[in-house]
């Protein structure tokens, strides 16, 4: 068992809320997951957000954000600078993000981080329909 | 070919950027013109892993005026992103020859007035906006590619007169 590692959710729009209460019927309630939108915000304003979420994590944690490139990861990359043990995962889907909440209390943050790596990827399947 | 898209918009590179225009598009370089990044070795390492497969560089303004014209005798499509009007301005008094500019997002901060839903102007910006104008470069607000471009003028009625 390992300290719970503290995760906060940016996406695009209402993606963040819509996923984490996506999740929420999936697993039940959720503590302890922030959510923010890029929506509106300057890259300054929008770092300065996530800055202050993370601020707060002295040990550590990660920022879940929707896809690489964008401005959720990109502002979350500059909250980065310096803190190590902060990790970004991209193109957080909601198994990856069922995945965090069944194991966040039992991985170390980087650890964690490449399992929802390996969890979101995975989740993304082709299924073939039968011919007639 | 070289430059195919000139934008303003203070998040520089991001989705709209890299999704919607880079699909549309297709450039083959990134020149990110921003004295703050460029001066910083960290933002100069996120902005230039930001967009697989294409070559981002982050300049300062000053850098980024002096190869505007050799980059524009490259083969392939580059992108020119700046932060703010001030910042295009200072750009083309340095000596690039930008024929136009997009206006794609400048977010509201305190100061500054409604234009649209993803631009907000102060008096800096629209006296930017006005120079850069009396010198005949032409200013378009949109923001992505299946959005209506707008003349700035047609849209702000106070730039006509700063």
């Amino acid at each position: 068992m390992s300290a719970r590692v503290p995760a906060l959710l940016v996406m695009h729009a209402d993606l963040a809320a819509a996923l984490l209460r996506a999740a929420g019927t999936v697993y039940g309630p959720i503590e302890g997951v922030n959510v923010l939108s890029n929506e509106g915000q300057s890259r300054a304003q929008l770092e300065g957000r996530i800055a202050s979420e993370v601020g707060a994590w002295p040990a550590g944690g990660l920022v879940l954000t929707d896809f690489w490139g964008g401005s959720c990861h990109l502002c979350g990359a500059a909250a980065l600078h310096g803190r190590g043990e902060l990790v970004i995962v991209t193109g957080i889907n909601l198994p990856a993000l069922l995945d965090y909440l069944h194991n966040r209390d039992h991985y170390p943050v980087l650890e964690l981080a490449e399992r929802l790596q390996k969890k979101g990827q995975e989740s993304i399947r082709v299924q073939r329909g039968q011919p007639a | 070919m070289s430059w195919i898209l000139h934008r303003i918009d203070d998040r520089l590179i991001h989705g709209q950027v890299v999704i919607a225009w880079g699909e549309r598009l297709r450039p083959q370089r990134i020149v990110v013109a921003d004295d703050a990044s460029a001066s910083n070795a960290w933002e100069r390492e996120v902005l230039g892993s930001s967009a697989p497969g294409i070559e981002v560089s982050v300049l300062g303004l000053a850098a980024a005026a002096a190869m505007y014209e050799s980059e524009q005798a490259r083969a392939g499509g580059a992108f020119l992103l700046v932060r703010d009007l001030p910042s295009a301005h200072a750009m083309v008094v340095a000596g690039a020859p930008i024929p136009s500019l997009m206006l794609g997002g400048l977010h509201y901060a305190p100061g500054k007035e409604k234009v649209n839903e993803y631009v907000y102007l102060d008096a800096a910006d629209r006296r930017a906006a006005r120079a850069l104008l009396d010198r005949g470069v032409k200013l378009e607000v949109q923001d992505v590619p299946a959005s209506r471009p707008l003349s700035l003028e047609s849209i702000d009625a106070a730039v006509r007169t700063s």
